[in-house]
């Protein structure tokens, strides 16, 4: 042993050292990368791998105009500003600059909010525009920082309100196309999964990086014509303020597709002010989501069948004695004195509810409504127009309505020969609408829609092709019927036409029902009518109402429909027959 | 650096070597010690990692600059998107109603048609 010393022991004693060190070192290291590798691994993941949500951006919504979209939803960006009020420095200067700048929109203790040291994060501002955003980081305030965040803004105001809806607090569609097309809308979010450094700098280095981008939203471009429906809105404003009625609705659809150019409601509200609407029945499309009884208006369907079935035509009579019995109910006529034998036009002209209760009798045996007069009535009503049966339009808050079966018990020989002149039944205006235009369309059924299209980033529209849905009478009834509306309205409103135009319709006055009894002094006053040249290309439902407020259809509701029908045949640049 | 021949004779049967092969070798003149060589070694590792440092620290400014370009991008974007918004406010109807233009207009006594 004293000799290896001697001849070279410091080597010796250096190398078996550095061996020891060396083993340690790789017992370590085995130990850290192989024993516990998945959990350093692991940490290291944690601390390097970042993983975020790439959010999608809301789709916008577009209206008509002619055949051009135009923006009626968009989204802004704005800005929340907040201080960190452990690192700022100058509170005066960042007082007076959020102050300067943010105005209303900066909250009021800002000297208190700076104040709460143990905070590190104090709303200063909301809802700033960018510019604003951009003057404050302009002033170069330390602990200061900003939130983008994205709202829906609404260029138009609160045109077509009820139809688009709004975005709640919590960013989810509410009412209207906001809710029915929300995952439309809303589109995908997308994931990006990185290393990262320090400052969370997304790095291109490993090779576990994910990138999964988001899909937008759909841009749905509606078939609303933001022209037709800014008149429509102005003209039942009108229409209102004549009549003093509080509620009112105008629904105007192009009976050749289905589609439909205007929704107007009133009271209406701004979308972009939800939040302080009082009245959440503001929110309410009552086109689609208030189902009525709706009146002589229904008296179209009831000929339509009638004349389809065969047991009537236009110039068919009947006796008329202003009273008709149904069993143990006699019916009677809201405007009297149109006595003895008189045709089928006559009691479409004067809205005759014994003309109407005759059809249902002679669409049975003649003399009584017999379960075969309501199963065809009923076939008519539910199975061809659609009547008390979601009409499937892209909008929330669709009401079925209700048209008694006659399978049960209250769909008696009463019941339906109320509801040949549109009492006893549930319906909404789209679903009267729908139906009166596939009478007046040459008998052809189209679905209710309000949407045209969607934009494409090119900027052109993808545009749904509407698909008839089913034929409901034949051209020859069609004709027929168009025929009587346009002279029931030619007989006493002639004047007040654009001359050379088709234009037709049937008035509709509906008792409203208070605590399960009809009451006289609250009435609803419905129009609905088409106009056109060759063919209808439009048609106008109308409908006025308030409580405590006797509305007719004649007198309040049909003065609307005419200044809109008017406006119609300029907008559309008809040329007059003749 | 020089070379020094070695002529010494050795049995082919104790070489490797086949016919016609060089069977002069030349042995360096410069003898390197363990040190040496451990030395270099360590040198081409560290030159190595330099050369995997700089290349990686390019890769990573490149990331910075795609970040400060997508910043750009995204800022742009913000900056269209209310610019559009500001434009569907100017040509909205109730601006346009509004206008000065539109109030000097006034409604036509009559329309007539031609064919």
């Amino acid at each position: 042993m004293k000799l290896e010393l001697q001849k070279g022991s410091r080597s010796r004693i250096l190398a078996a050292l550095l061996f020891i060190i060396m083993t340690v070192f790789a017992v370590r290291l085995f130990y850290l990368q192989i024993i516990q590798g998945d959990y350093y691994k692991s940490l290291a993941n944690d601390e390097q791998i970042k993983i975020w949500d790439l959010p999608s951006k809301r789709g916008l919504i577009y209206a008509l105009d002619g055949d051009k979209p135009v923006q009626l939803v968009m989204n802004e960006t704005i800005y929340t500003v907040f201080a960190d009020p452990q690192t700022i420095s100058d509170d005066s200067k960042i007082i007076d600059a959020v102050r300067r700048i943010a105005g209303g929109n900066a909250r009021e203790n800002l000297q208190a909010l700076l104040d709460k040291k143990e905070s590190r994060y104090q709303v200063l501002a909301t809802k700033l525009t960018r510019v604003q955003a951009d003057m404050i980081k302009a002033e170069g305030l330390r602990g200061i920082g900003f939130k983008e965040l994205s709202q829906r803004v609404y260029p138009e105001g609160s045109l077509a309100a009820q139809t688009l809806g709004f975005i709640n607090f919590e960013g989810k569609g509410q009412y209207g196309i906001e809710a029915a097309l929300n995952d439309r809308l809303v589109g995908k979010k997308g994931v990006l999964k990185t290393v990262t450094d320090v400052s969370d700098v997304p790095l291109t280095i490993g090779d576990r990086n994910i990138t999964v981008p988001a899909v937008n939203g759909d841009n749905i471009v509606l078939s609303i014509d933001r022209n037709v429906q800014s008149y429509a809105e102005k003209a039942l404003s009108d229409g209102l303020k004549r009549t003093g009625a509080t509620n009112g609705s105008v629904l105007i659809m192009d009976p050749q597709t289905g589609k439909i150019k205007a929704l107007a409601n009133l009271p209406s509200y701004n979308p972009a002010e939800f939040n302080k609407v009082e009245n959440a029945a503001d929110f309410n499309n009552a086109t689609i989501s208030t189902p009525y009884e709706p009146g002589s208006v229904i008296k179209t369907l009831t000929i339509a069948a009638g004349i389809e079935k065969g047991v009537i035509t236009p110039d068919s009579t009947y006796v008329n004695t202003d009273f008709i019995k149904v069993e143990d109910r006699t019916i009677s006529n809201a405007t009297k004195g149109q006595t003895g034998t008189i045709t089928m036009q006559r009691a479409l002209n004067w809205s005759l509810n014994t003309g109407m209760v005759t059809i249902a009798q002679r669409l049975g045996d003649g003399s009584t409504i017999n379960r075969q007069a309501r199963d065809t009535m009923y076939d008519f009503f539910y199975n061809k127009f659609g009547l008390g049966k979601n009409t499937g339009i892209e909008l929330s808050g669709e009401a079925r309505g209700a048209v008694v079966s006659p399978d049960e018990q209250e769909g008696n020989a009463v019941r339906y020969s109320n509801m040949s002149f549109g009492q006893g039944m549930n319906v909404t205006m789209v679903q009267v609408a729908g139906a009166f235009s596939s009478i007046v369309n040459g008998g052809t059924y189209y679905k209710p829609t309000v949407i045209d299209g969607v934009l494409g980033a090119d900027g052109k529209i993808d545009r749904v092709t509407p698909q008839p849905e089913r034929t409901v009478i034949s051209q020859s009834t069609s004709s027929q019927v168009k025929e009587m509306h346009r002279v029931a309205r030619s007989t006493f409103y002639s004047g007040v036409d654009k001359q050379g135009y088709t234009i037709g319709g049937k008035t509709g006055t509906s008792e409203t029902i208070e605590n399960g009894r009809y009451v006289d002094n609250q009435t609803i006053g419905s129009y609905v009518g088409f106009g056109g040249t060759d063919k209808p290309v439009y048609v106008i439902m109308v409908q006025v109402s308030g409580k405590n407020q006797p509305m007719q259809g004649a007198r309040h509701a049909l003065p609307i429909f005419t200044d809109i029908s008017n406006w119609m045949i300029d907008y559309l640049k008809l040329q007059p027959k003749g | 650096m020089s070379y020094q021949s070695t002529n010494t004779f050795s049995s082919r049967r104790q070489q490797s070597w086949s016919r016609n092969q060089n069977t002069t070798k030349f042995i360096s003149s410069v003898k390197l010690g363990p040190v040496a060589h451990t030395v270099l070694v360590a040198l081409m590792i560290t030159v190595l990692g330099l050369i995997y440092l700089t290349q990686a620290t390019r890769a990573t400014s490149y990331d910075y600059e795609s970040q400060r370009i997508d910043s750009q991008i995204a800022d742009l974007n913000t900056k269209k998107s209310d610019l559009e918004v500001e434009s569907a406010r100017l040509t909205a109807l109730e601006t346009v109603k509004n206008s000065a233009v539109a109030k000097e207009l006034t409604v036509p006594v009559s329309t007539e048609f031609v064919r």
